[in-house]
């Protein structure tokens, strides 16, 4: 290799290397890129605008997005987790949308200053296995600390965002002394053995390895819309007079702060709350569109039949530290 | 330290302002941004979170990632020096395979691995049917979510280092030290155990070197297999909670193993030192009856299968789904690219860079140029993650212009691969004796005449293979491309990672394969300019 080629070989690479301002809509996506680009590829079509997409997992490109600050190319940013996007709020990382805009999703599921709105919601579940009667006792996400279930329970690693999330509204509507003891019951029943994705906790359900697991609820019919045969049934927790409902968590979107597209992103973000949009984002996934009069998938229990817990999406965000905390003091793997 | 190291350079300075000095000392500084994002990050941290890193985390992470570098380094001795030895010493059927078949395995980043491997163990997959075939549906395959799991991954990939550096130490070691041993009555084994064995401690003391601070810096393997170890602690303390003084606390305990590890091994190596005369006879490989053939060829054959054989029939299998089912787009095409342009740039950039360093400690073997060599081998004893938070705060402050585009990954890739490129280029340069320049300039030659017409021919071969080892490890970065990357730019590795955590095994596959073709070009250059050596 001679050193005049590899030097001419360089200048030809040198115009590339310097960045160029791109005219299109940046979009940082933390959500699987097959439920995200079909919504896109809808919105280009019926805008003309250019959407790129730049993919990484929500809490990476959170990272990304604070460091870059007003360099940031992004105008958009796409999470799979509320936790996430209210981060993301109290660091000052977005703009506030359009009033009406985000009125068309009930407060419950946005910023208290619109800076965020979640669009679809995904419930956090229990998976059992229809053959094995040795988990009928459980009718509560705290009953999963119960020694019985030694060797027989399911779950993801703790830097999971849906499981974060999930113990944040345990912790707000039990207290922190509860949900440590549950975490501690919980560690012991799984040893060292916690699953790195929530489909793989559904496999192992549905193949009896494990006998129950915790899980956000799309996964579970992900798997039945697969092997219709396989035997896996929902259990919705925490129900009755005194239980404190289903955890529930959004996916959402953001405008960012130092977007210099801002009407183009407001367009994008006008589609994704418009009813076309919803369908689409939410119905890809089996999750509940968070815009009201939008129905789910039909194979999904419906979202008025049973009790949520009433925790709003941004306390995800504000007491995630914390949850934190305590699952690092428990030494949750 | 601060202040030793100004003096140090102030020496330098005034000692001999040539332009070698100067250009090594450009490089290293560039190679010590992300050292200074480090320290200045952990110098933040008060006493009382030093506190609490300490109790809180330290003792498990320091059990968990030593532990593993134990394991892993017995793992890839096993298989190395095992696998060497018969290579070097029998003449089989099929030998120059079963070579190419103990260093393929380079070609499969660590992340591949895990990832195959997960998805073979699982009850659908070829190993969990196997093994539920074998034992029954009662009983489930392994999991690799332990130890044993990573321990078993970065064993097989990294293994084929100690057989390359194994396997050169012993096609030239000679044979009248054995066979003294054996007229004195050794058996076979003893001659392994005492002879063999502690002449080859320096070539196994490197390969086990690099196994280690591989297995210290591996990010991918053990973020899928959710072992925590340093490098995962720190991106996930960095990335969960933005905190990133703890993060590079963490770091600084990293770097101070890696370098303690560093020296221990050139310590021990400096001291082992044998010497034999130069008219003894070099081992030759002696024929292998057809018992011996049989059992190398179900060893070396059981190694090839687990380190690349089974992966590779995966990529395949799942490659050809994703070519039946036609979704090998041009946009795939676009990340081949993406990718080959990275990797040739990078290891463009980091050959040249490295030249001035090697030159430079070459000439003057001074306390400085050491110091220098030191600073420039951050790239291997930082975590990558860290090391592209390090650039992304210097770009963003100093030079916010060249944000965004591809110099900045690749002045990462330049500064993590750099020692790399070092260590490649030092041997070829200690055999340009300081006469030849002084040759050349007393026949009237210039500085730059010199350098193109001495200087670069003889280090042609280093350099070549300087530039095919950082490529290959280019092509396989992952956590610095994820974090730096220009917006959209996706390269193999950042598709691998993205369709392995949505469990598209079809989309994964092909551009795991793709690594491997990349590199087998290039693989193939550096065995042959072994073999001409």
């Amino acid at each position: 290799m001679s050193m005049r080629f590899l030097l001419s070989f360089l200048a030809l690479f040198i115009p590339a290397m310097l960045s160029a301002a791109p005219q299109t809509l940046v979009v940082y996506s933390g959500r699987s890129d097959k439920f995200v680009k079909p919504v896109i590829k809808a919105f280009t079509e019926q805008t003309g605008i250019q959407v790129k997409i730049h993919s990484g997992s929500s809490t990476a490109l959170l990272n990304k997005l604070k460091l870059e600050g007003g360099k940031t190319s992004a105008d958009l940013f796409i999470s799979n987790d509320a936790g996430n996007l209210q981060k993301g709020s109290a660091m000052k990382l977005f703009a506030p949308v359009a009033g009406d805009i985000a009125s068309v999703i009930p407060t419950n599921y946005r910023a208290t200053d619109n800076s965020w709105i979640g669009l679809s919601a995904r419930a956090r579940v229990l998976v059992v296995n229809t053959k094995q009667h040795d988990t009928d006792f459980v009718n509560s996400v705290f009953d999963l600390a119960d020694p019985r279930l030694k060797g027989k329970l399911a779950i993801t690693h703790s830097a999971n965002e849906s499981y974060i999330a999930g113990v944040t509204v345990y912790m707000e509507k039990a207290g922190k002394e509860k949900a440590t003891e549950w975490l501690k019951g919980m560690k012991v029943n799984v040893g060292d053995q916690v699953f790195n994705k929530h489909s793989k906790i559904v496999k192992a359900v549905a193949s009896g390895k494990k006998s129950i697991g915790l899980v956000n609820h799309y996964y579970i019919y992900r798997h039945l819309a697969k092997d219709p045969k396989a035997n896996l049934r929902i259990v919705l927790p925490d129900q009755g007079k005194q239980g404190m409902g289903v955890a529930w968590n959004v996916a959402g979107a953001a405008i960012t702060k130092h977007s210099n597209n801002k009407q183009a992103a407001e367009k994008l973000m006008r589609f994704f709350v418009s009813k076309q949009g919803q369908q689409m984002f939410a119905k890809v996934n089996r999750e509940y569109p968070t815009r009201e009069g939008i129905a789910a998938d039909k194979m999904i229990p419906a979202a008025g039949s049973y009790k949520i817990a009433d925790v709003p999406m941004q306390v995800l965000g504000k007491q995630r530290n914390a949850t934190l905390d305590v699952i690092e003091s428990v030494g949750m793997p | 330290m601060a202040t030793s190291s100004s003096i140090f350079w102030l020496q330098g300075f005034y000692a001999r302002v040539s332009w070698r000095g100067f250009l090594a000392l450009c490089v290293v500084l560039g190679a010590a941004i992300p050292l200074l994002f480090v320290l200045y990050n952990s110098s933040q941290l008060s006493l009382q979170q030093w506190g609490n890193l300490w109790t809180s985390r330290l003792p498990s992470l320091l059990w968990n990632t030593l532990s593993l570098s134990v394991l892993v380094a017995i793992g890839a001795f096993t298989l190395g020096v095992s696998a060497a030895w018969w290579v070097t010493r029998r003449d089989f059927i099929g030998k120059r395979i079963a070579i190419w078949l103990m260093v393929l395995p380079l070609t499969i980043p660590t992340y591949v691995f895990a990832h195959i491997y997960t998805s073979l163990l699982e009850e659908s997959g070829w190993l969990g049917q196997l093994w539920q075939t074998l034992l029954g549906t009662d009983s489930y395959p392994p999991e690799l979510f332990n130890i044993v799991g990573v321990t078993f991954i970065l064993s097989l990939a990294g293994f084929s280092y100690v057989f390359l550096l194994v396997r050169d130490a012993l096609s030239r070691s000679q044979q009248d030290l054995e066979e003294a041993a054996r007229i004195q009555g050794a058996t076979a084994a003893q001659v392994f155990w005492r002879v063999n064995l502690p002449m080859l401690r320096p070539a196994i003391a490197a390969g086990l070197a690099l196994v280690v601070l591989h297995t210290l810096s591996d990010f991918g393997a053990v973020s899928m297999l959710r072992y925590q170890t340093f490098t995962l602690s720190i991106y996930l303390q960095m990335s969960g909670r933005f905190d990133y003084q703890s993060a590079a606390g963490l770091s600084m305990v990293l770097v101070s193993l890696s370098l303690t590890f560093m020296i221990l091994e050139r310590f021990f190596r400096n001291r082992q030192r044998y010497y034999g005369s130069g008219k003894s006879r070099r081992i030759e490989a002696r024929p292998a009856t057809l018992f011996e053939t049989v059992m190398i060829w179900f060893w070396l054959g059981l190694i090839a299968i687990f380190a690349f054989i089974l992966p590779l029939a995966w990529m395949l299998s799942w490659s050809w789904q994703a070519w039946v089912n036609q979704l090998i787009d041009a946009e795939f095409w676009g990340y081949v690219q993406n990718s080959l342009s990275v990797s040739f740039m990078a290891a463009s950039v980091t050959v040249l860079a490295a030249l001035p360093v090697a030159l430079y400690h070459a000439r003057t073997r001074s306390p400085l140029s050491q110091g220098y060599l030191h600073m420039a081998s951050i790239g291997f004893v930082l975590p990558g993650p860290v090391i592209a938070l390090g650039i992304l705060a210097f770009v963003l402050d100093g030079v916010p212009f060249m944000y965004g585009g591809m110099a900045v990954l690749v002045l990462a890739m330049v500064i993590r691969f750099l020692p790399l490129a070092i260590q490649a280029q030092e041997s070829a340069v200690q055999q340009l004796t300081p006469s030849i320049e002084q040759a050349a300039r007393s026949l009237g030659a210039s500085t730059w005449e010199n350098l193109t017409r001495i200087i670069l021919p003889m280090l042609k071969g280093g350099m070549a293979s300087a530039w095919v080892l950082v490529f290959i490890d280019t092509l396989k970065e992952l956590p610095a491309t994820l974090i730096l990357r220009p917006t959209g730019f996706d390269t193999l590795p950042v598709r691998i990672w993205i369709e392995a955590s949505e469990e598209m095994l079809e989309l994964a596959a092909p551009s795991a394969l793709m690594l491997v073709i990349g590199t087998l070009p290039v693989l193939w250059f550096l065995m042959r300019s072994e073999r001409t050596k």
